[in-house]
């Protein structure tokens, strides 16, 4: 008897996730490997504000109990960082020296925090959101009524300022380009997207580049941001919030296309017959528009992960846009974003 | 009532390979651990081949509250060697911690790295250790005390009482050495610190504090040389054998500088000889061995018993029969301690079930052998040899000898060393003693020691019944009723080194709301029956549970009471588990006797 055919998954969030679930019910025999450098089982980072709300449970984050895992049959190999994958021999090799074979891969690596070079010294003195244990330590050194500077402000920073402004904290936005990441606003929306997050009690500081995080002088807790033009904020936390950078490194040597995120034809496949990739890290062929795009938002990267794995399985199923990328604000001065839609 | 059990109750199974320094490490976590106050159960397993072979693992039970046993399943596991780890993963509760080298500068396999076995719904903490320990000291020896100093700092264990044990440890070596083996701690302690902890495994303070500087980590084979050395041993004669050897070891090194004598003989015959020697000539004498050399101390074991010398020996039981499994437990020598050799040779066999057992049965015996005047048999095993335990010794000597008093030469008769007395127990009197020459003999004897079969069965009366009254022997724990008082549904009778596990699956049963009950017994012979047919009037059913295939002790009770018992073996080389146990006392609680499921093992024993 031949042996089971061996998928591989890069990423364990939502379009990983998805993806295993999917290639568990399409195929009750194959082995299945999710591979990544978290150290819990899946849950949906869309729902780390709820930490502010008193859910600082990780096991309450959990989209499946741990059971779920070893009643499928899906390996979870968590704090594995992928170094290289080489598509010729269809092997990847790991941080710690591990080679695994794959007779199909599947990209989710997602994207990491992007941070403007200016701060990228600064960024150890600075609290990231990206995981359950980054949220935790926000949610440690923040105080309840405590100060958070915000830097950029996308989506799901505009998430937790909102969680943190209801329960109690004090909110500063500094803008820059990336303020509303993935929504591209014209300056008209923009505008009042801002004048909305002010009415909400957010304090906007527009036309202020940071440029260094530090500690006040002899004081254990708290940070000071300096900015460009000489003037500075005291703060208890400093979140930066530029949005997400595919992570595609480790795909250098795969053989497949890359731009900024992984090419990938509608039907999710790479550029190599046996690598698919889904979610933030690839970008898939519009043949409306003639480009590569993203497609951003809970619900997308969760039905990309689905398909790329029922595509893996033989069908041929085009990635058909859920949720359109759009942000707007009602009457009422509420913002409303695609991209909250989970 | 049910014993609540709260606070701190956390085990740590340290695993690797031969010159990973496993044993070192779990030996520092179980030291400091005691010296913090907490009670300590532990268990070392490793091969007997040499170094870069063999698997590893350290096993420590850190508890508040005192605990009888390691348990099923640990709360964390320390990968030093992923090859070796990587099979007790398994072992590791739901949302227990695995600890591992998540940078090894080796090419692994496929399913080589521990990360690819761990469960979901366990926390996985890769971190560093190699290139941490090479930056702290700059080398990569010291691995396992940075991973000790990582679990110390992810668990918020002071850092200061690990300084101190390991100060202690190194002591005999260059400072250099204990300052690089204190760097790698801190330094792992920095990495454990800075980790955000994600499993539930809670290290509370230990509830006796003030205890700490009093408790003792002992092996069961070092509470037996303690006690030994206690109780005033005068001579050893030994021959190496695993897992009784260390007790050799430690009386080379001790007895000598307390006034005694030591001797490795040989072999087992000869060790056995020269103890029945010394004790025929006045000397506390003793020797210790496991299940094959017993078999070849059986000659002498008989003569000892006509001769009514006294002198003990220790057996540590190992997997057999024959060689066996040298380096696996098991509980299959009892027949051969009770019954060994030729002929009605009863003797006296102690068999106690925790490290302090080992400690005041050895430092009791020889007081025991002497008022007897037969062989003494402290009867352990593999698993109570190696288990460490936190034991507080009483502060002043309570198993020094007294002094002879020699008996008294009846006027106008000669000295009868055999005299048939109502308690069967003659004056003795020690070669020399002026007055009181006398014969000594293997074959059948009259009371002045002379060869005659005219009183064979008087004195084999004597030599039986003579025992009769050790059962009460003042100050020894021979047999002990745990748990629930009056009727109860299930009563377990356990010995040796199986008892831990007895006790936990009682507490167990009884958090459950099954009535049970559970008693130790510490005599095997002469067994206590009168007290343990108490126990059984009182239970619908008596399980005894023991690792060894027969149910030699199960035979023993069942025989000698002529009353019906549930047997549960296991050979496994394992200790047993609390888990199985418990469902078998679940089964009986629910169904009774003949009812239910049995597992194949348990079918060939049934019930009797």
């Amino acid at each position: 008897m031949a042996d089971p055919l061996h998928h591989v998954i890069i990423g364990s969030g939502s379009a990983g996730f998805g993806a295993a679930a999917t290639l568990r019910e399409n195929d009750p025999d194959c082995r299945i490997s999710m591979i990544t450098m978290d150290s819990l089982p899946f849950y949906n980072r869309y729902d780390l504000p709820r930490i502010f709300r008193g859910c600082t449970d990780w096991h309450e984050l959990l989209a499946v109990p741990p059971a779920y895992y070893s009643e499928n049959r899906i390996t979870l190999r968590r704090h594995n960082k992928v170094v290289d994958v080489d598509g010729k021999t269809q092997q990847i090799r790991l941080a710690h020296q591990e080679v695994i074979h794959f007779d199909s891969l599947l990209v989710c690596a997602g994207g990491r925090a992007y941070l403007p070079e200016t701060l990228i010294d600064s960024a150890p003195l600075m609290h990231g959101f990206g995981s359950y244990e980054a949220a935790m330590r926000l949610y440690r050194d923040l105080p309840e009524n405590g100060h958070a500077v915000m830097i950029g402000g996308d989506m799901i920073g505009i998430d937790l300022a909102l969680t943190l402004l209801d329960t109690g904290r004090r909110v500063t936005l500094v803008t820059n380009a990336q303020t509303f990441w993935p929504h591209e606003p014209d300056d008209e929306l923009r505008a009042q997207l801002l004048q909305a997050l002010a009415r909400r009690g957010i304090e906007v500081v527009q036309d202020a580049r940071p440029a260094t995080v530090t500690t006040p002088e002899g004081a254990e807790r708290g940070r000071v941001v300096a900015f460009e033009d000489g003037t500075t904020m005291t703060a208890d936390v400093v979140i930066p919030s530029c949005g997400l950078v595919p992570m595609v490194e480790f795909m250098l040597n795969a053989g497949v296309d890359i731009e900024r995120g992984l090419l990938v034809t509608p039907e999710l496949g790479t550029t190599h017959p046996h690598i698919w990739a889904a979610g933030d890290v690839c970008q898939i062929w519009n043949d409306e528009e003639k480009a590569y795009k993203f497609y951003h938002g809970w619900k997308n990267v969760r039905v990309m992960g689905e398909l790329a794995a029922r595509n893996i399985k033989g069908a041929h199923e085009i990635f058909d846009v859920k949720v359109e990328d759009r942000i707007e604000v009602d009457d009422q001065g509420n913002i409303h974003s695609t991209f909250w839609t989970h | 009532m049910a014993k609540s059990r709260n606070g701190t109750d956390i085990q740590f199974a340290i695993i690797g390979s031969a010159g990973d320094g496993t044993i070192a490490a779990g030996d520092i976590m179980k030291r400091a651990a005691a010296l913090m106050g907490y009670k300590v159960i532990a268990f070392d397993i490793y091969p007997p081949e040499i170094r870069g072979f063999g698997k590893c693992i350290s096993r420590i039970r850190i508890s508040s509250q005192q605990t009888y046993s390691l348990k099923h399943k640990s709360d964390v596991l320390i990968s030093l060697n992923d090859s070796h780890a990587i099979a007790h993963v398994g072992e590791v509760r739901d949302f227990g911690a695995v600890l591992f080298e998540d940078s090894p500068i080796a090419a692994i396999p496929e399913g080589g790295h521990i990360s690819a076995h761990i469960a979901a719904a366990q926390v996985p903490y890769g971190f560093a250790n190699r290139r941490i320990c090479e930056e702290a000291t700059g080398k990569a020896r010291s691995r396992n005390i940075v991973a000790l100093g990582y679990a110390a700092g992810l668990f918020d264990i002071p850092a200061e009482i690990f300084h101190e044990i390991i100060a202690q440890k190194f002591a005999k070596k260059p400072q250099a050495v204990t300052d690089d083996n204190i760097r790698a701690f801190d330094a792992g302690f920095a990495a454990g610190k800075a980790t955000f902890k994600l499993d539930d495994v809670r290290v509370g303070m230990p509830q006796q504090v003030a205890n700490g500087k009093d408790a003792v980590m002992m092996t069961g084979n070092g509470a037996v040389a303690r006690g030994f050395l206690e109780a005033g041993i005068d001579t050893y004669f030994g021959y190496p054998i695993t897992p009784a050897t260390s007790i050799m070891e430690r009386l080379a090194a001790a007895l000598p500088r307390a006034g005694g004598r030591f001797l490795q003989t040989e072999d087992e015959i000869a060790a056995i000889s020269a103890t029945l020697g010394a004790g025929y000539a006045g000397a506390r004498a003793a020797t210790a061995t496991s299940g094959p050399g017993l078999a070849l101390m059986t000659e002498m074991m008989g003569l000892g018993v006509m001769a009514e010398v006294p002198f003990v020996v220790v057996v540590s039981q190992r997997g057999g029969p024959s060689t066996g499994l040298p380096t696996k437990t098991e509980q299959s020598d009892l027949n051969l301690a009770v019954f060994g050799g030729s002929g009605d040779a009863r003797r006296i066999v102690l068999a106690p079930t925790n490290v302090e057992g080992c400690y005041r049965c050895a430092g009791m015996a020889f007081e025991i052998a002497e008022k007897y005047q037969t062989p003494v048999i402290v009867l352990i095993d593999l698993y109570l040899s190696n288990r460490f335990e936190t034991v507080i010794p009483p502060r002043e000597n309570v198993f020094a000898p007294k002094p002879r008093i020699k008996p008294e030469l009846p006027e106008n008769q000669p000295y009868r060393r055999f005299a048939l007395t109502d308690d069967g127990i003659s004056p003795r009197a020690l070669p020399g003693d002026e007055g009181h020459m006398h014969t000594v003999t293997g074959l059948e004897h009259n009371e002045l020691g002379r060869p005659s079969d005219a009183l064979h069965q008087q004195m084999n009366a004597k030599r039986h019944d003579k025992l009769t009254s050790a059962t009460r022997y003042p100050g020894l724990t021979t047999c002990k009723r745990f748990g629930d008082e009056g009727r109860v549904k299930v009563g377990i009778l356990g010995w040796g080194s199986t008892f831990g596990e007895i006790l936990e699956t009682m507490y167990a049963a009884q958090d459950e709301g099954i009535s049970c009950a559970a008693m130790k017994v510490v005599m095997l012979s002469p067994l206590p029956e009168e007290r343990i047919n108490e126990f059984f009037d009182d239970c619908d059913h008596i399980l005894v549970p023991e690792l060894n295939h027969e149910g030699q002790f199960a035979n023993l009770v069942s025989g000698a009471l002529g009353r019906p018992v549930v047997r549960l073996n296991r050979t496994t080389g394992a200790p047993m588990m609390v888990d199985e146990i418990l469902a078998e006392v679940r089964r009986l609680a629910q169904t009774g006797i003949g009812e239910g499921t049995h597992s194949p093992v348990q079918q060939q024993g049934a019930t009797t």
